[in-house]
């Protein structure tokens, strides 16, 4: 199998969740196999003036089924255009692309943090990890939003029999607050070397998760987003300052970055 | 009967006229995760500078309709770094490789086209004398004419084999630039290079790139490209690469109807890093059903009015 390549696709499922989020499941993907937490395909739009494709975080693969789902919020045209495709509607996937989430030790407890879109690869790193033997106990699931609305799959992670830990602004549902308040509250008196975190979610909250790991000298690992027009590292539009100097390219050198390698 | 793909640029010969863009392939290991390079007329690498550059800060590019702005700002590793940790790697390529070189200055451009010189596996370099995205060089020397021959000339002191020059779109009379560089000694020509342009947030008043402007590239430059390389190829005798907009077959037969020997993908690799595989079957295709023994024999065979 090539290292990098198209496959069409069609949607084998749909699911309408709440707030303008939507599910999608794709399949037959026979690279799936390939995938693994933090890593995310790039979405093609056919039959569309749009040009670029959409990057979307993998939020679960079946690997018996051969399929992969994403989960993603309607906020511009590509993503209007991916919540009206139905079962059996085509679309074409580049990737798995992007590096991965490092799996933790088994010793140490996992701090996974996904805000707001921000979730999907986090359920994905979550699934996987109790699928690979990891105790659910160990495994601190921190979901943040605005409010009730934009916590999603709540059966879902709690089947997973991780511990959950909604977090809303407004406190309508879970603890309310800022999700790394939420964190910094659970983390206090606890052994922090045994600890990493794994976050993604929106710019203001990673610098949030930055600063408190290396405040509290927590390890971890960092999701970021931007705007991508290739995906495969070719044309450096997605570059991320580095602290050590320089420029990482989002899409080939991360999404995921360890906390404390870039400029937030 | 397979047509023969074949195109003889400045006595270099390709084995197809598809080359993908300077800094839409890197330096070329990614896509060969894609594809086999092989399947290339030619590689163009980003544009080298004398120094490593980091580029602009982001964003640096944005999405438009039908095509995109770009203001990287030349990000590369600087012709050192080039040469010892590129090159190796593109050797073990069977594929042309054209050596895309920027500088902000005439000795810059001079010293790095040198520094080229011994280096066998630069088949061309292609001067890059076109950028839109630094405010220093550049441009500068592909908006002057008398500049133009000049870069060339002394270019051509230093560097034997033969050598490309990237014309912009950013002239009043492109044909004027082209006749310039040929003075100045340029085998073949390629054009076009990105067109300025912005964007702007509305709901922020922000411009959309942190140089606040860019390139625009991609399908919306097609038109204009075509009608560019129809002016040149029509008043000028060198051989023309013609680049902008191109992502099928379909866009690249109409580059060779208006003369054009030999084209470069760019922004189309975004969307379909496989798209050369893709043209050149469909290529293929075509010249069988026109039955036609040669790619070459649509080079300047357009119909007008
Ligand atoms: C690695 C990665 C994983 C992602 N995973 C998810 C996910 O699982 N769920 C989800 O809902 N969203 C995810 N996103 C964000 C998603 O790609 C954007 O929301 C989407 O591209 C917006 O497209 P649009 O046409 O609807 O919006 P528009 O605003 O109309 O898009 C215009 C342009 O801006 C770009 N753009 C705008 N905002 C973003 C952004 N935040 N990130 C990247 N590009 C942007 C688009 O690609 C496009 O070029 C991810 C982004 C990246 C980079
Ligand atoms: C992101 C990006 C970076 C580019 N960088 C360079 C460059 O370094 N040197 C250069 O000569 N042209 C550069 N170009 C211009 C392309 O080589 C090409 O001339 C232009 O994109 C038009 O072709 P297209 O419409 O197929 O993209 C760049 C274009 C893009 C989109
Ligand atoms: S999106 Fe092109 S280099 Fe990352």
């Amino acid at each position: 199998m090539k290292k990098l390549a198209t496959t069409t696709v069609s949607v084998t499922a749909r699911r309408d969740l709440r707030n303008d989020y939507y599910s999608l499941t794709f399949g037959p993907y026979p690279r799936v196999t390939k995938c693994r937490p933090g890593q995310f395909v790039h979405i093609r739009l056919p039959e569309t003036d749009i040009l670029f494709r959409r990057a979307m975080s993998i939020a679960s693969v079946d690997t018996d089924r051969r399929e992969i789902e994403i989960i993603f919020k309607v906020v511009g045209r590509g993503t209007t255009v991916l919540s009206r495709y139905r079962k059996g509607d085509q679309v074409d996937l580049l990737g798995p692309l992007g590096n991965t989430f490092s799996l933790p030790k088994k010793s140490e407890r996992a701090l996974l943090l996904g805000g707001g879109v921000g979730y999907p690869p986090l359920l994905y790193m979550a699934t996987h990890m109790v699928r690979s033997g990891f105790d659910p106990k160990s495994i601190e699931f921190f979901y943040g939003g605005r409010s009730d609305r934009d916590i999603l799959d709540r059966t879902r992670i709690k089947k997973l029999g991780v511990n959950f830990h909604p977090v809303t602004e407004d406190g309508s549902f879970g603890q309310k607050g800022l999700i790394t308040h939420a964190v910094e509250s659970f983390i206090q008196g606890q052994k922090k070397d045994r600890m990493r975190i794994f976050a993604c979610g929106p710019e203001p909250m990673l610098k949030a998760v930055d600063d408190l790991g290396l405040r509290e000298g927590i390890n971890g690992e960092l999701s970021l987003e931007a705007p991508m027009p290739c995906g495969i590292g070719v044309c450096l539009g997605c570059v991320v300052p580095l602290k050590q100097g320089g420029h990482a390219r989002v899409c080939a050198d991360g999404p995921v970055f360890a906390i404390g390698e870039v400029i937030l | 009967m397979t047509p023969d793909l074949k195109v003889t640029l400045a006595g270099v010969e390709f084995s197809n006229p598809i080359m993908t863009a300077s800094g839409c392939c890197g330096y070329g290991e990614e896509l060969a995760d894609v594809f086999p390079l092989e399947k290339l007329g030619a590689l163009v690498t980003k544009s080298i500078t004398r120094e490593p550059r980091l580029g602009h800060p982001p964003p640096r590019t944005a999405e438009t309709p039908a095509g995109m702005l770009n203001a990287i700002g030349l990000a590369n590793v600087g012709v050192k770094r080039f040469l010892a940790e590129k090159i190796p790697w593109l050797e073990t390529q069977k594929t042309k490789i054209i050596v895309n070189v920027a500088g902000s200055s005439l000795d810059e451009y001079v010293e790095i086209c040198a520094m080229l010189a011994d280096c066998e596996r630069a088949d061309m370099i292609e001067l890059n004398i076109s950028c839109p995205n630094v405010s220093e060089g550049g441009i500068q020397f592909g908006t002057n004419p008398a500049m133009t021959e000049k870069v060339i000339a002394e270019v051509k002191k230093v560097f034997s084999r033969p050598l490309v020059a990237k014309l912009t779109p950013n002239v009043t009379d492109i044909v004027e630039m082209a006749k310039a560089a040929e003075q100045g000694g340029a085998d073949v020509l390629s054009l076009i290079n990105s067109m300025v342009g912005t964007s702007i947030d509305i709901e922020t008043w922000q411009t959309r790139l942190t140089n606040n402007k860019g390139g625009l590239t991609g399908p919306a430059i097609k038109p204009i490209a075509l009608a560019l390389v129809d002016a040149v190829h029509s008043n000028c005798r060198l051989p023309i690469i013609g680049i902008g907009g191109i992502a099928t077959a379909a866009d690249v037969i109409e580059f060779l109807l208006v003369g054009a020997s030999a084209v470069q993908v760019g922004t189309a690799l975004f969307v379909e890093p496989d798209a050369p595989v893709k043209i050149l079957n469909d290529l293929t295709s075509y010249l069988k059903r026109k039955q036609l023994a040669r790619v070459t024999d649509l080079v300047g065979q357009v119909r007008k009015y």
